[in-house]
């Protein structure tokens, strides 16, 4: 065990801090998903040239090639210089171009990672439906193969980035008659084909992000499947343990800027004073450490056999509660001022409102609980 | 930067859990033999950072997290402290001081064979002789025999601050040990013990506490390990990093002593099961060491 980062190590964060000290937009990023996108397709442009994306995506799909420790330390002073949330690519930096490199074909990586890193193309998921939600494998939306096309008829909601996005995994019941995690395909639907309908859906903070997508007759060509028909589960599991693992840690040094900015400001208004809010900063302050450590515990595993420990679920749940319980002392601080919120504005009540997603999107607290009760614990399954 | 065990630390850890489940298990916590403690000094536990041996913080830890799950008796935390730190040598009981470093009250815990007495006085590790043939009577913590002095013999106080930062880190250490105790307590017996005709380990009520009690052992793990890195390297912020780890374990050791009370249901309310040790043992180690605030908080001068 060892704590210390190597002069290599340390010289690639040097580096990371001096481009992000002069190439982070002073502007913020605009609130509302649609406004937002030629931002978001800015900055990664910017990031792609300069070669910051895909730290430790393959050299040949326009990666760096270089360790998930690297990719660590940039992420950390990404979070730290302030820069901007990814916004749009979200989906295609985090799962879609993962998921290809895990399980895509030569000819689907080569099309489509350059253009994911390069912001070039914004993808969206779909796998949660009206009736398939902490249950995923309960998905009803159906592809009969017809030809060399599937031909995808239902619908997929809570699909953040739907209106603007340009492709989408989509996973879909490709056997009919079949259940369960069986017969289910991961497929990349072009979201500009006919029969694809998106019907934005506003959330409680007031901000348009996610939609329902209706599919009518869809066509999508077979060769965009990928990891082979049948093996959708398998190919969406390996995403969520992705995201289970490394994909918290930009979040986590924002949290840790958060709750030093909520300290500064407890200490300025004399909140600091009541002996509970005292406390409760001390409790977190050792919680954002011990979260970084638990990282750093996983990367370590990673580094060492290839793949997250079976505590990359705690990471994924003790980051989401933590961050609800920071928002909520943002709140506390804030007092009556909060009362002022109106829709469109993003301030903390905003953050406060639409950080209800952290326990509920991609496996709720519950679902979480769950995995680690019965593959850390061994504890019988209950479903 | 690495936060898992090496290979050789893996093996040591192994080795621990191994003979402490042959020669100390927790079912016998309350009736140690007279004979254990020349066991443990020839096991190397209660000198594992002593000048002479000079392993690091790290894997000292680690191995104490696994006599920690056995609940092993406090004694070895004094003891790994003054071998580094003490100018006595001996056995040292764990003394919970009065505040000063004379006069007041003590209450040494595991006094038996204690040539010396090490706590806390203040923000520094603070020794005392002990006079010969001290014993201990009984204490909220079954597992830990004490002695109450008054007055306290007058103590020494180390002046090094890493002598306190020491033993706040292998009372963390012990105390994360007994929340993976509880943990594994209950898990075990949710497994086995069945009403509605299935295991109750099945119910998500039941399960739920039980994952609740493995993410408190990971975070406070975690966090062990980080504190006891930034210890090895000299760390500016290893003091916060060690409070941290000491908060998150006393945490954890008490909150997973009573989910685990709860899990085992009547059971677990009797002397005669084993739950209320593991909660016992949590109570006493918050008062070893505890973390402070104004270090937690970044304020201390």
């Amino acid at each position: 065990m060892d704590i210390a980062f190597s002069p290599e190590e340390q010289h690639f964060r040097a580096e990371c801090r001096d481009w992000l000290h002069e190439n982070v937009p002073s502007e913020p990023r605009p609130f509302h998903a649609a406004d937002a996108i030629d931002f978001d397709k800015a900055w990664q442009r910017r990031l792609f040239d300069a070669g910051w994306a895909g730290i430790n995506w393959p050299r040949e799909y326009g990666g760096r090639g270089l360790s998930i420790v690297q990719q660590v330390i940039w992420l950390e002073e990404y979070a730290r210089a302030r820069a901007p949330w990814i916004g749009a690519n979200f989906v295609g930096i985090n799962h879609g171009g993962p998921t290809l490199i895990l399980n895509g074909s030569e000819a689907q990586k080569a099309l489509h990672l350059p253009r994911i890193l390069s912001g070039e193309a914004i993808w969206c998921q779909g796998f949660s439906e009206p009736g398939a939600g902490s249950d995923l494998a309960g998905i009803r939306t159906r592809a009969r193969i017809e030809g060399d096309e599937l031909v995808v008829n239902g619908t997929k909601i809570w699909t953040s980035f739907a209106h603007v996005a340009d492709w989408q995994e989509l996973v879909v019941r490709t056997e009919e008659g079949s259940h369960r995690h069986a017969g289910l395909s991961w497929v990349i639907c072009d979201m500009h084909t006919p029969g694809v309908e998106v019907r934005p859906i506003r959330k409680m903070s007031g901000q348009i992000e996610f939609a329902q997508v209706f599919y009518d007759d869809v066509r999508i060509p077979l060769e965009n499947v990928v990891g082979g028909l049948g093996q959708g589960w398998k190919v969406a599991m390996s995403t969520l343990s992705f995201e289970r693992g490394t994909g918290f840690i930009a979040d986590q040094v924002k949290q840790a800027q958060e709750l030093e900015d909520l300290l500064a400001r407890a200490r300025r208004t004399g909140a600091i004073k009541d002996d509970r809010i005292a406390g409760d900063l001390a409790q977190m302050r050792a919680e954002v450490a011990a979260l970084r450590a638990m990282t750093y515990r996983n990367i370590s595993e990673v580094v060492r056999t290839g793949q997250p420990g079976p505590e990359a679920s705690v990471i994924r749940l003790f980051t989401a509660e933590l961050g609800q319980r920071l928002e909520r002392m943002a709140l506390l601080l804030a007092g009556e001022a909060i009362l002022d919120f109106r829709y469109g504005e993003d301030s903390l009540v905003a953050e406060y409102l639409r950080g209800f997603a952290a326990t509920i999107a991609g496996g709720s607290s519950q679902i979480q609980r769950d995995i680690i009760g019965e593959r850390l614990l061994g504890l019988p399954k209950s479903r | 930067m690495d936060l898992t065990p090496s290979a050789e630390q893996e093996a040591l850890i192994t080795a621990t859990a191994v003979w402490c489940a042959d020669n100390m298990p927790l079912e016998q916590a309350r009736q140690r033999p007279s004979a254990l403690w020349q066991e443990l000094e020839a096991m190397g536990w209660t000198a594992m950072t002593a000048p002479d041996v000079g392993l690091d913080h790290a894997t000292e830890a680690a191995v104490f997290a696994e006599l920690g799950r056995h609940l092993a008796p406090v004694g070895l935390v004094s003891s790994a402290v003054a071998a580094r730190w003490s100018p006595h040598a001996g056995k040292a009981a764990l003394a919970l001081l009065d505040g000063s470093l004379e006069g007041g009250k003590l209450r040494v815990f595991d006094p038996h064979g204690a040539v010396q007495a090490l706590g806390l006085a203040g923000h520094l590790a603070a020794t005392t002789a002990l006079p010969r043939d001290l014993d201990g009577g009984p204490s909220l913590d079954p597992t830990a025999p004490l002695a109450r002095l008054d007055p306290a013999p007058r103590f020494e106080a180390i002046a090094d601050p890493h002598a306190a930062l020491h033993l706040q880190l292998l009372a963390a250490a012990f105390a994360l040990g007994c929340a993976d105790a509880a943990r594994d307590m209950a898990a075990a017996y949710a497994k086995v013990r069945e009403q509605f005709e299935r295991p109750i380990g099945w119910f998500q009520a039941i399960k739920h506490i039980c994952a609740d009690m493995a993410v408190r052992c990971a975070v406070a793990r975690s966090q062990l390990y980080y504190a006891a890195g930034a210890l090895d390297v000299g760390a500016d912020d290893a003091a916060f990093h060690i409070a941290s780890a000491k908060l998150l374990a006393d945490q954890a050791a008490l909150e997973n002593g009573r989910a685990n009370i709860q899990v085992h249901g009547g059971i677990g309310m009797t002397d005669e099961a084993y739950p209320h040790l593991c909660l016992k043992r949590a109570h006493l180690l918050t008062f070893i060491a505890p973390a402070r605030r104004d270090i937690l908080l970044g304020d201390a001068a």
